[in-house]
């Protein structure tokens, strides 16, 4: 069931991906204000789909226990967060980015940036139901059950989705530097915004680290094992450190920033994907 | 002088060298590779693994090059340490100008030199006073005046302390390096395995190091359970009598993700192992001759026809989903000892190289608790870091930076003018907006 929704949902973002173009393409004035509605459409019945996803682990999960007291109720309801899967994974990360730009970037976010995120969303969602991935709901591993899970799951795909931001604003500067079209944003806004992106990421990925580092000193008494998704966040860290470091004293600026956001964002693509493919490790779970 | 300039020039280069970004630059891309290696070579494998992956020559230059263990080799130890040189030699750098910067307030003097944003002249007999009063503390917030001679100055500055926020987050880094220090020199991080009902009064550090507790430990009660029979483990739980001079001090119980303390340490429940609890069953068949032995557990057994014998070495409570299984080695009279696994649901999965056929008719098993034991005495330096590291990045990225001035005096012909003076190096959008509703507040009483 909730996968049939999901599947409408991808189908909303791919709307609202084509509208954003057609209205670039076309530069009508109406076309984006429906794309707009299709996109919180989507967002809406998106987040619905998370919460019964939510409702029903819950479920699940007191078929094997009844909790007694309401902080022990709360507790599992925290635990049960649909983070804990590669599948649910998907599901958020495709959550995080119309999010994201509809709420923390409200003012930039549109046009070709809007369909690019879009389509991005929908390919997220498209690889989670049409991938051969797992969508069943796993009964959780002792290890997850914390209540560091759902704040460190939240700050991580929150900062993949800034930074997949920061990405799709990067290729937007190239293509405009490349060859000037007055329907994308200007070049002094874009390289701005990727900024902003940035930042945000870099904390949002700080902050992923940090409560998986205290997360890891409780269940295994390390905060630190040289784990593979721990040692490629680390490195995703270093560039986007590096990024910054170069903005602000060595005034880099535009295409330089760009390719740096690119080379960030693969990064991030490989600490999602690459690690957990391609490295076995703590989150080997995942798959 | 020339004689001071030789002397101070070498010390300005390696000083220079030191705060620069080049150098931080250079040290990120290097550990960044360095990191990338880690991920690639499997870390701290025994060689022969290094060998059969990466062939002789390879394996070779891994193994010799400290690349096996590469985040504890100078590959990384020494750019890390250069790296915590150079963030230091620039918080030394910059830091106290920053500290300065910060501590001074925003004066009318230094206001005059703002860049103008408009002016407003009031009507002749119109009083400004209160209307700018009220317009700057609700666009602004709390504002100062200053009063001089000919005219007077409302001040407003936010986020002076934004100089500080990079430095804090440069402090925050070294305090979670000098934690992880710390733990490396003055902590100990150890394992210990425990059977129901055993007690131990030291735990092992490294593969072949004891260190002895000041203390006793006693596995109670340990607890697996499954969601399902041989599906995903739910819980590992165990319960713990701490022992001292005899008597019991302290019981606690240890689940996953939570841990439990006592005498400076802390342990971890961090996994489970299983061991035979008795001597397995084995079917022993050679030709048409069929055999019932007990085989004791570790222990080598001489098979019926004197033609070698077998050892059962580990037992699996589960082995891949598949039940109970033991994993037999069996030394044939000459030629090298082979090891295989025999599982007592599934008898047909088992490959066994012969000429002896081997079933397993029933294996005792039972679970035994494996903590991780530690103490770190920089684990506080390293939480100390996280705490420090986040005001600091809402300084140095989030802090609004504004400084406001309003310079009101009498024209030659007695009216009240304003000037408007501000400046924000970042947030030039907020900025321009408030600016403008200012500057549209300000105005409506020259209207009137």
């Amino acid at each position: 069931m909730s996968s049939q929704i999901l599947g409408a949902v991808m189908l909303i973002y791919l709307l609202a991906a084509i509208l954003f173009l057609m209205a670039e393409l076309w530069s009508s004035p109406r076309l984006p204000a429906a794309g707009r509605i299709m996109l919180w459409l989507g967002l809406g019945i998106h987040s619905a789909a998370l919460l019964g996803r939510w409702v029903e682990s819950y479920q699940l999960a007191l078929a094997q226990s009844v909790p007694a007291a309401l902080a022990e109720k709360l507790r599992l309801i925290i635990v049960y967060a649909p983070l804990s899967n590669f599948y649910e994974s998907l599901i958020f990360f495709a959550w995080c980015l119309p999010a994201l730009g509809l709420m923390a970037f409200r003012r930039y976010f549109k046009g070709y940036l809007v369909a690019l995120v879009a389509l991005l969303s929908t390919l997220l969602l498209a690889y989670a139901s049409l991938g051969g991935v797992d969508s069943s709901i796993k009964p959780l591993m002792p290890a997850l059950k914390s209540n560091w899970l759902l704040i460190h799951v939240v700050t991580a795909f929150l900062g993949y989705a800034a930074f997949a931001l920061a990405f799709g604003t990067a290729l937007l500067y190239l293509l405009q530097e490349r060859r000037p079209r007055p329907s994308l944003p200007p070049l002094p806004l874009l390289d701005g915004l990727i900024y902003r992106t940035t930042v945000l990421g870099f904390l949002l990925l700080t902050l992923g680290i940090f409560t998986g580092a205290v997360w890891a000193e409780t269940a295994w008494g390390r905060y630190w094992s040289w784990d593979p998704k721990e040692t490629w966040s680390l490195i995703t860290w270093f560039i986007y450190a590096a990024l910054l470091h170069a903005r602000h004293l060595k005034g880099w600026h535009g295409r330089r920033i760009a390719w740096l956001a690119v080379l960030g964002f693969m990064a991030v693509l490989f600490t999602y994907f690459g690690v957990s493919f391609l490295l076995s490790g703590l989150h080997s779970y995942l798959t | 002088m020339p004689a001071t300039r030789i002397q101070s020039k070498p010390k300005s280069w390696l000083w220079g060298t030191l705060t620069s970004i080049r150098l931080t630059v250079f040290l990120l891309l290097i550990l960044a590779a360095v990191a990338v290696i880690g991920t690639v070579v499997p870390q701290n494998q025994p060689p022969d693994q290094y060998f059969s992956r990466f062939g002789e020559v390879w394996g070779e230059l891994l193994w010799r090059g400290g690349f096996t263990s590469v985040y504890f080799s100078p590959w990384f130890l020494g750019p890390i340490s250069l790296l915590a040189m150079n963030i230091l030699a620039c918080v030394v750098h910059g830091l106290p100008q920053a500290v300065r910067r910060a501590s001074q307030p925003l004066t009318g003097e230094t206001a005059l030199t703002l860049p103008e944003r408009g002016q407003i002249t009031w009507p002749a007999g119109v009083d400004p006073h209160a209307l700018i009063g009220a317009t700057l503390s609700r666009e602004l917030g709390h504002y100062r005046l200053e009063t001089l001679p000919d005219k007077e100055i409302y001040l407003r500055e936010r986020g002076r302390c934004r100089p500080v926020g990079p430095y804090l987050i440069h402090i925050a880094l070294l305090l979670i390096l000098a934690g992880s220090l710390i733990g490396k020199f003055w902590g100990v991080d150890g394992q210990l395995p425990l059977d129901q009902g055993e007690v131990a009064g030291a735990f092992q550090v490294g593969s072949r190091v004891e260190k002895p507790l000041n203390f006793q430990v006693r596995l109670d009660h340990f607890q697996v359970s499954f969601y399902e029979p041989g599906g995903t483990p739910k819980e590992f739980r165990s319960d713990l009598t701490f022992i001292k001079d005899g008597r019991e001090v302290w019981r606690g119980t240890c689940r996953v993700n939570e841990p439990v303390s006592f005498g400076g340490l802390t342990f971890y429940q961090s996994s489970y192992g299983t061991q035979a609890t008795g001597p397995i069953r084995l079917k022993v068949q050679l030709g048409d001759l069929s055999q019932s032995m007990e085989a004791p557990f570790r222990r080598p057994l001489e098979l019926p026809g004197g033609q070698g014998q077998v050892i059962p070495m580990r037992v699996d409570g589960d082995f891949r989903g598949y039940g109970p299984a033991v994993l037999l080695a069996f030394s044939p009279g000459s030629g090298h000892p082979q090891a295989f696994w025999v599982l007592q649901n599934h008898p047909e999965l088992s490959e066994q190289p012969g000429p002896y056929r081997f079933t397993a008719e029933s294996i005792p098993f039972g679970y035994y608790s494996v903590f991780q034991v530690k103490h770190d005495p920089g684990l506080w330096w390293v939480y100390g870091g996280f705490l420090l590291f986040l005001p600091g990045l809402y300084l140095a990225f989030f802090r609004p930076v504004e400084r406001w001035a309003l310079v009101l005096a009498k024209t030659p012909k007695g009216r009240w003018q304003g000037r408007l003076l501000g400046a924000s190096p970042r947030q030039r959008e907020e900025f321009a907006d408030r600016q403008e509703r200012l500057l549209m507040e300000l105005k409506r009483g020259t209207a009137a």
